[in-house]
C-alpha cells in the first residue's frame, strides 16, 4: 500500500502547486499580445530609425504630429513626464526608449527637431522620427492598428495611442486613451525588465508558467 | 521468502505506477516546453496571398491544418539564410511521416532578383517541400512589415552583388493559424523538431 500512498502524494503536491500559483498569481507577466511591425524611419537628426536598433531595448510608442492643436490629445506631454520619471527610474541596466512617431507627411526633419526642442526632450531616450507614407500606413495602421486619418480642416483626427514593446519586438501592452496612469506604463516597464531579467534557467519555466495561467496584472 | 517476494512485487508495482503516472503527467497533461518565445495572440495571423516558386498564387489560410514555419530571406543570401533553412530541413526530417504536416514557407525580401525560377532552385535545395513565395515590392513590404521584418539593400555590393540586411527570426503558425512561437537566429534544429512534434501531433 506505501507506493499507492507515495504516488497519491505526487499527484497531490502537483496538483497543488499548480493550483497555488494559479490562484496566488506569485509571478506577474503582460501577455505577448502580437509582433510589432517593422518600422523604418528617419528620426529628428536625420538618422535611420528602424525596430532592428529597438532590439533588446524596451520601446514606448506614441503616435502624433507636429501641426496637431488643440484639442489635440496631450499624448506628448504624457511622454514628457514619463521622460522625467524614467531618469528617476531603476531599469537595472535595461535601455528604456520614448519613440514619438509622425503620421503626417508634411513633417520635416527640421519640424521634428522644434517639437523635441519643444519639449525639452534628452534625443538619446526619446526620438521623434517619421518615414515614408505607405510604409507608414503599413506599420501604424495595420501593424499598430492606430486610426489616423485627413480631416477636412487640414488636421489629423487620430485616436491616442501608446504601445510597450519589449527587447524581442513583440507588443506586451497598448493604451488608447490620450492620458494613461503614468504609474501604470512604470508598473508595466518593470514587469518587461523583471522577466528579461529572471526568465533565464529554472526561472523560464515559473515565467512560461506565469503566462499560461494569465497571471496579468490588474 | 514469501514475505520477500510480496514485497519486492509490490514494490514493483508502485514504481511502475509512480513512473506511469509521472510519464501520463508530463506527456500529455502538462504542457510542452516550447523553446523561443510563446505568443498569446488573439487574433490569427496575418493572412497573404503571394505568388509560390510554382507559380501559383499561395495564402497562408491554405495551411491551415498544417504547422508553418514561416521565414523571410532571399537567394543571395550567404550565410544567416542557409544556417536557417539547413536547421528548419533538418527539423522537418526529424517528423517522419508527420513532415507533411508542417510547412515552410520562405517570402523573398528580394523580389527584384528573387525570380520564379531563381527561387525554386534556392528553396528546394535545402527541402524539395519548401516553399518560395514572391510578390510586388509593395506586397513584400506590406506582409514584411506586419510580421516585424525589417529590410534593406545593403549599402556595399559583394561578388553576389548587393545584400539585403533582414530580421532574421522564424515564426511558427499553428494548425488553427495562429501566431504561436517566435524563434530567434541561432536557433537549433533539435528544437524546432521536439516543438514541432508536439503540435504537429495535437
Amino acid at each position: 500500500m506505501k507506493p499507492l500512498y507515495v504516488l497519491y502524494g505526487v499527484v497531490g503536491a502537483t496538483v497543488l502547486s499548480l493550483s497555488a500559483f494559479a490562484i496566488f498569481q506569485p509571478i506577474k507577466v503582460l501577455p505577448r499580445m502580437n509582433l510589432a511591425p517593422a518600422l523604418t524611419l528617419v528620426d529628428q537628426s536625420w538618422a535611420l530609425l528602424t525596430n532592428e536598433d529597438m532590439r533588446g531595448k524596451i520601446a514606448l510608442y506614441n503616435f502624433t504630429y507636429t501641426r496637431c492643436v488643440s484639442p489635440c490629445p496631450p499624448t506628448t506631454d504624457v511622454m514628457r513626464t514619463l521622460q522625467a520619471q524614467l531618469n528617476q527610474f531603476d531599469s537595472q541596466g535595461y535601455a528604456v526608449r520614448l519613440v514619438t512617431i509622425s503620421f503626417d507627411e508634411r513633417d520635416s526633419t527640421q519640424d521634428l527637431q522644434r517639437l523635441a526642442q519643444q519639449v525639452n526632450a534628452d534625443t538619446t531616450r526619446w526620438k521623434f522620427a517619421t518615414g515614408e507614407k505607405e510604409k507608414l500606413k503599413y506599420a501604424l495602421g495595420g501593424g499598430f492598428n492606430l486610426y489616423y486619418a485627413a480631416a477636412p480642416d487640414g488636421g489629423i483626427t487620430f485616436d491616442p495611442l501608446f504601445v510597450l514593446v519589449d527587447g524581442w519586438g513583440i507588443v506586451r501592452a497598448e493604451y488608447r486613451t490620450a492620458s494613461p496612469a503614468i504609474e501604470r506604463i512604470l508598473r508595466d516597464v518593470q514587469l518587461v525588465i523583471g522577466e528579461a531579467r529572471n526568465s533565464v534557467g529554472a526561472g523560464r519555466y515559473a515565467y512560461e508558467a506565469a503566462h499560461l495561467f494569465l497571471c496579468y496584472p490588474k | 521468502m514469501k514475505r520477500l517476494s510480496i514485497f519486492l512485487v509490490g514494490l514493483m508495482a508502485g514504481v511502475t505506477l509512480i513512473g506511469g503516472t509521472s510519464f501520463v503527467l508530463t506527456r500529455f497533461l502538462l504542457p510542452p516546453n516550447f523553446h523561443g518565445m510563446v505568443m498569446q495572440s488573439q487574433q490569427p495571423a496575418c493572412n497573404f496571398t503571394l505568388t509560390s516558386h510554382y507559380g501559383q498564387p499561395v495564402s497562408l489560410s491554405d495551411y491551415r491544418g498544417k504547422v508553418v514555419l514561416l521565414y523571410f530571406g532571399y537567394g543571395a543570401c550567404p550565410d544567416v539564410c542557409p544556417a536557417t533553412l539547413v536547421e528548419l530541413a533538418r527539423a522537418r526530417a526529424t517528423l517522419g511521416k508527420d513532415a507533411e504536416k508542417a510547412q515552410v514557407l520562405m517570402i523573398t525580401v528580394d523580389p527584384e532578383r528573387d525570380t520564379q525560377e531563381k527561387l525554386a532552385e534556392y528553396i528546394t535545395f535545402f527541402d524539395r517541400s519548401f516553399i518560395g513565395l514572391t510578390g510586388t515590392p509593395a506586397q513584400i513590404a506590406e506582409v514584411a512589415t506586419y510580421y516585424g521584418i525589417y529590410y534593406a539593400k545593403h549599402q556595399e555590393e559583394t561578388a553576389l552583388g548587393y545584400l539585403v540586411d533582414h530580421t532574421a527570426t522564424v515564426m511558427l503558425i499553428d494548425k488553427e493559424g495562429y501566431l504561436r512561437i517566435v524563434y530567434p537566429f541561432g536557433t537549433p534544429a533539435k528544437d524546432f523538431a521536439e516543438d514541432l512534434k508536439y503540435l504537429v501531433a495535437r
